[in-house]
């Protein structure tokens, strides 16, 4: 309870700090619209051209892409410590600092930064999947809500302990791996779309290795009533689960890591 | 003129110190080249278009081969206003508008000559349909490569005269992301112009950003033949000559007005 107000209270001194130069945030939150604006405008150019994709809707392709978009960037706005700012803080000898509080050190790394501009892109999402629950008359029932919240949030774990391979790399290097982020940003890119539409390597990667699909496709494709290869209901609440899986396994991975940190120095 | 082949040189030498990070580049551009061919290929076992499948392929592997030559922040030159570094390069005995814009084509030059060579050998090896294919034919190779030049000095030249904004303000960040995001957007990275709506394509295909790498691809793949050339080839130095214009009045005139901070 106590970590989540301290990390509450940071969130709100970052957030002030940000809106300090108000002009350049301004200017740095369009540029994000833009940027998910355009990803999205791709999805509607696709359908425009294609009308479908195999079994898939273009309101399904909608669905799909908010809902990668909004748990990516809620990731990256309140996960920004892991997400972007570690690598500087071992490259700086910044992370010492951190060893000297009692406080855990991921817990540290997450009250050191957000990204606000990303609420943007957020938006973006979030009217994707309005639109696609619109045009694909998605009938929302309490579970079908219940179960779109379970999908972001283990969602935003998943992304988060994948966030953490580049960090528990950088541990060991000091030079940020930028390589181990195909697999994020990668991630991202293919998994805007749903998982079956891919030759069977790419959806081993990513159903097992790095488990968007279970975490994201198998209730999203619930949720549109069309389940994800005929599996049975059940598995559309469990799977997201394999989430919560990868951030353990990460987050004793990234335990053990930091035994093995010897700071910059300097 | 000696002077600017300096410049290059030392810039050339600089670029090939980084060769780690060419190979952590060539890997995650393989790895999104290969998830974009499926996601087409997909596309088109549901409803196949005009363009064959081959030839989106090919599109997507060059576009990911060349992606060095798309816009770039250089946060180099934006550190040197904010601390009053640009003095020194006053100083210098050249044009400043031409010492930057051949320390860029250096940079996007080799830049995309390391990342390519290994891409391009890889995607020819990928089966057909998935992989890159061969040019159409040996001329439209010869068109590709003098179009391709053409692309490189209109990038140069588009990214110099994002610098030229830069130095208006000393926080330019969200101006330089949101240029660089339209040539994302507008190049056919994101998505093959190709693909685009055929009413679009006719003015997107005229605009600057469609000029650096998808009308060389265009002509590769044989969606412009090869008496569409001279025309294309019109337009790319048409954009290149007013864009190097341009570039060069605004920084003279932003030079005239430019503060040096710090001290």
């Amino acid at each position: 309870m106590d970590t989540i107000r301290l990390y509450i209270k940071s969130m709100r001194m970052l957030m002030k700090s940000q809106l300090q130069y108000p002009a350049s945030f301004l200017m740095q939150t369009l540029a994000q619209l833009v940027m998910e604006g355009g990803e999205m405008l791709a999805v509607i150019l696709i359908v425009d051209r294609f009308d479908r994709l195999n079994q898939w809707m273009p309101g399904d392709l909608y669905f799909f892409f908010g809902l990668m978009s909004v748990t990516f960037y809620l990731t990256e706005v309140f996960g920004r410590g892991v997400t972007g700012a570690f690598p500087g803080m071992v490259r700086s000898g910044q992370l010492d600092t951190l060893l000297l509080r009692p406080r855990g050190v991921l817990t540290q790394t997450l009250c050191s930064a957000i990204d606000p501009r990303r609420f943007a892109c957020i938006a973006v999402g979030t009217a994707a999947l309005a639109l696609g629950s619109r045009l694909s008359r998605i009938s929302w029932t309490p579970l079908k809500g219940l179960l779109l919240a379970e999908s972001v949030l283990f969602g935003m774990l998943l992304i988060l302990g994948l966030f953490m391979i580049e960090a528990v790399f950088c541990i060991y290097s000091v030079k940020s791996v930028e390589l181990v982020n195909a697999i994020t940003y990668g991630g991202r890119s293919a998994c805007q779309y749903p998982i079956d539409i891919y030759a069977r390597p790419l959806r081993v990667l990513f159903t097992v290795a790095a488990p968007f699909a279970l975490v994201m496709h198998v209730p999203a494709a619930y949720i549109l009533d069309k389940p994800l290869y005929g599996w049975p209901a059940w598995t559309a609440f469990v799977c997201p689960l394999a989430g919560a899986g990868v951030f353990a396994v990460m987050y004793l991975v990234f335990r053990r890591a930091m035994r093995h940190y010897r700071s910059t120095g300097s | 003129m000696n002077a600017y082949f300096t410049v290059f040189r030392m810039r050339w030498k600089m670029e090939l110190q980084y060769r780690g990070a060419v190979i952590g580049g060539v890997v995650c551009q393989v790895f999104f080249g290969l998830i974009l061919v499926s996601l087409y290929r997909a596309l088109y076992a549901s409803k196949p278009q005009t363009m064959p499948i081959e030839a989106v392929a090919s599109y997507v592997w060059l576009q990911q081969a060349f992606f060095r030559m798309q816009l770039s922040s250089d946060s180099e030159l934006m550190d040197k206003i904010r601390t009053g570094g640009i003095a020194y390069d006053l100083c210098r005995p050249l044009d400043l508008y031409g010492y930057y814009y051949v320390r860029i084509l250096a940079q996007k030059l080799l830049g995309s000559l390391l990342r390519a060579a290994p891409m391009l050998v890889f995607a020819f090896l990928l089966p057909r349909g998935v992989g890159l294919g061969l040019p159409v034919s040996l001329p439209a190779l010869a068109a590709f490569l003098m179009c391709l030049t053409a692309g490189l000095l209109c990038t140069c030249a588009l990214e110099n005269l994002t610098m030229a904004f830069t130095m208006r303000t000393l926080d330019s960040r969200g101006v330089q992301a949101m240029l660089n995001l339209l040539m994302m957007i507008l190049s056919g990275n994101v998505l093959p112009l190709t693909l685009y709506p055929d009413s679009w394509q006719k003015v997107i295909t005229l605009l600057p950003y469609a000029q650096v790498l998808d009308t060389p691809i265009r002509i590769y793949t044989g969606q412009y033949a090869l008496a569409d050339v001279p025309r294309a080839l019109l337009i790319q130095l048409a954009w290149v000559l007013l864009l190097v214009w341009a570039g060069e009045s605004m920084w003279r005139r932003h030079q005239k007005r430019l503060i040096i901070q710090g001290g």
